[in-house]
């Protein structure tokens, strides 16, 4: 079986070294992106089967970029583990703003996860989108 | 006027007759009398307008009839007939009263005239007595609205949430209503008409209500202040008070005092300042704990990626954890730190240092960081700086806390087109101010950011700013007595400019 893509996009390089350890170990192929346009640059290009992605970034916030995935045909189809330390509430409740200011509506991420997570609970995450 | 009707009394029977004829054809309604005891019963029962009477009669004569009906009613119009040479009974008949007097023979004419200014007398009689009449039915009414308006302020005065405390022009009391007697708690009836107003108030409001102006030309409220009142028991009321000055036709009539008690409303301003408190320290409180937690994630983090590097035995994975370990150590000792200069006073412990040289430093520190992020880092040094006297930490501190600010602020930036650049300028501001400018062309701060910097654990960076290092700067330059100025412009870039004051290190060599 052909090992599969994900993408990591956080500006956090500890989360970042600690999920590529996660990825690697559970024999995914690791992806790395530092912020939400270098994020969408890289799906452009090699488009992933999951995508880990933090929400508070520089530059093109988790927000956005998932707003940006979900709206798209192209890409709304592959799933989205959201990795932040903002509680789901907060997270929802700026996803509706932005549905309300583009007049769409998103669905609500696949899996969210509130940092800190053990490396088991991430590894069952993302096993459970791709297998 | 409608016809009038007259009365003939004569004792001559063929006068009367010819006189009501003739008065009859003029349209007048007559009555006939033939003695002066006849005409007084017929004028009693029947009230004629005017009375025709001759002077001479058997029994009762004109003028005593004349005398009798002025004595019932002193307004009927009475005509006297007399005859030749009785000038003695005219004048008699005109002190008596009577109207008018025509000469026998009746002549028409003569009567004519004298008819008609008894009926103007009798019209402008009516007219004066309709005007009068009028002018009481007036007065009544507006006595009763006087009555009325008075009653009202009373009642507005009694039922007024204010109090309110009126004087007349010798400082006696004459207006106490019951707020009043709540708030001094002294009763009405020991107040009103017996205090004056050293009495009831304490000298220094007393002192402010007296020393108001005393002319209209200067009148104005006396703007609302606030006071404390000791009541009667010796309790303290909070009050605001206000007085304005009576005057009437240019005179001083008094003054009138209004207070309101304020002990509810100071309740309620506590009460709000406690719960914006206990919101503050659970903002602070929830900032803390979401760094804390980020700091946590990093230890965990590196912790498995060290494990994973022991079980494989892979040095570059053990490298990367322990460097993720010692960072998020270094951030807790950091916090620690921050916290604790945020929490207790520290004075500035001033010797002579070079603001350049700390500059210098810091430029070091940070350019392979900067550099990183594509990000020019320069600097531009006044020369002529030298040593000084200040507090080498907190120039340190507040410099790198600010400079670290303006990298981020150029890495949150969108407009990725932009070179970014962070440029430190040193340079003398007059004699004894040294000034540090940091200054960046990052994302800039739209206005609420601006506002809440120096608010404890308000973070523009999400989790990963402690929320304390703006507030910690801030509280550093302020107990160096120095002081910190920011210019932003959403998208442009911001400006922060440190002004410390200091000694030359010379200065202190001559010392």
């Amino acid at each position: 079986m052909m090992s599969k893509k994900v993408l990591v996009v956080d500006d956090d390089p500890d989360v970042r070294s600690f999920v590529l350890t996660v990825l690697d170990e559970n024999r995914y192929i690791p992806l790395v992106a530092q912020d939400g346009v270098e994020g969408f640059e890289m799906i452009e290009k090699d488009p992933p089967d999951l995508v880990i992605l933090d929400v508070l970034m520089p530059r093109g916030s988790g927000i956005r970029l998932y707003h940006k995935m979900k709206t798209s045909d192209k890409y709304k189809r592959i799933p989205i583990i959201m990795f932040t330390g903002i509680a789901l509430k907060s997270f929802l409740k700026s996803q509706k703003v932005l549905d309300e200011f583009k007049g769409m509506e998103v669905p609500e991420p696949e899996i969210y996860l509130e940092k800190p997570v053990d490396p088991e609970e991430l590894a069952a995450a993302v096993k459970k989108q791709i297998g | 006027m409608t016809a009038s009707r007259i009365l003939i009394v004569d004792d001559e029977e063929l006068i009367v007759k010819l006189l009501a004829r003739s008065l009859k054809s003029d349209g007048y309604e007559t009555l006939s009398a033939y003695s002066g005891q006849q005409g007084l019963e017929v004028f009693k029962s029947e009230s004629p307008d005017i009375v025709i009477t001759d002077i001479k009669m058997p029994g009762m004569d004109g003028l005593e009839l004349l005398q009798k009906i002025k004595e019932i009613d002193p307004e009927k119009e009475v005509i006297i007939v007399t005859g030749h040479g009785d000038i003695d009974s005219t004048i008699t008949a005109l002190q008596y009263g009577a109207s008018d007097f025509i000469n026998k023979p009746v002549r028409d004419e003569a009567l004519a005239i004298a008819l008609e200014r008894a009926k103007t007398k009798i019209t402008l009689r009516k007219k004066l007595k309709d005007y009068t009449t009028n002018l009481e039915i007036k007065i009544a009414e507006a006595t009763e609205e006087i009555r009325r308006k008075s009653d009202f302020q009373k009642l507005l005065i009694r039922s007024s949430h204010d109090a309110i405390v009126a004087f007349n022009n010798e400082w006696k009391v004459v207006i106490y209503n019951p707020e009043a007697v709540r708030i001094f708690g002294e009763a009405a009836k020991d107040v009103r008409n017996k205090m004056t107003i050293y009495e009831l108030y304490t000298p220094k409001i007393a002192k402010v209500f007296k020393s108001q102006f005393r002319n209209e030309k200067d009148r104005k409220m006396l703007p609302w202040k606030e006071n404390m009142i000791k009541t009667k028991d010796g309790r303290q009321i909070p009050v605001r008070y206000t007085s304005d000055t009576l005057i009437e036709n240019g005179q001083f009539m008094g003054t009138v005092n209004f207070f309101q008690d304020l002990t509810e409303i100071k309740r309620l301003e506590k009460e709000l300042v406690q719960s914006e408190r206990m919101a503050a320290v659970g903002q602070t409180v929830s900032g803390l704990a979401h760094y804390v937690k980020n700091i946590l994630v990093g230890l965990k983090g590196g912790s498995y990626v060290v494990d994973i590097g022991i079980q494989k035995n892979d040095t570059e994975k053990l490298k990367t954890g322990w460097e993720t370990i010692k960072k998020n150590i270094k951030r807790a000792a950091d916090l620690t730190q921050d916290l604790l200069t945020y929490s207790k006073q520290r004075e500035p412990e001033i010797e002579t240092c070079s603001p350049n040289g700390i500059v210098d430093e810091l430029i070091e520190l940070l350019k392979d960081f900067a550099f990183s992020k594509s990000i020019r880092l320069t600097k531009e040094l006044d020369a002529d700086i030298g040593e000084i006297l200040a507090d080498p930490k907190t120039i340190h501190h507040s410099l790198l806390n600010i400079i670290n600010n303006a990298i981020d602020a150029c890495i949150e930036d969108e407009n990725v087109s932009k070179q970014h650049e962070v440029a430190v300028k040193t340079y003398m501001d007059g004699g004894n101010m040294i000034c540090f400018e940091v200054r960046d062309n990052g994302c800039g701060m739209d206005d609420n950011t601006r506002k809440q910097l120096f608010t404890p654990m308000f973070s523009s960076k999400g989790g990963k700013g402690t929320g304390l290092g703006l507030l910690v700067t801030g509280k550093l330059i302020e107990e160096h007595k120095g002081s910190i100025d920011i210019e932003t412009i959403p998208g442009k870039g911001s400006t922060f400019r440190i002004k410390l004051p200091y000694e030359t290190a010379k200065a202190l060599d001559i010392n």
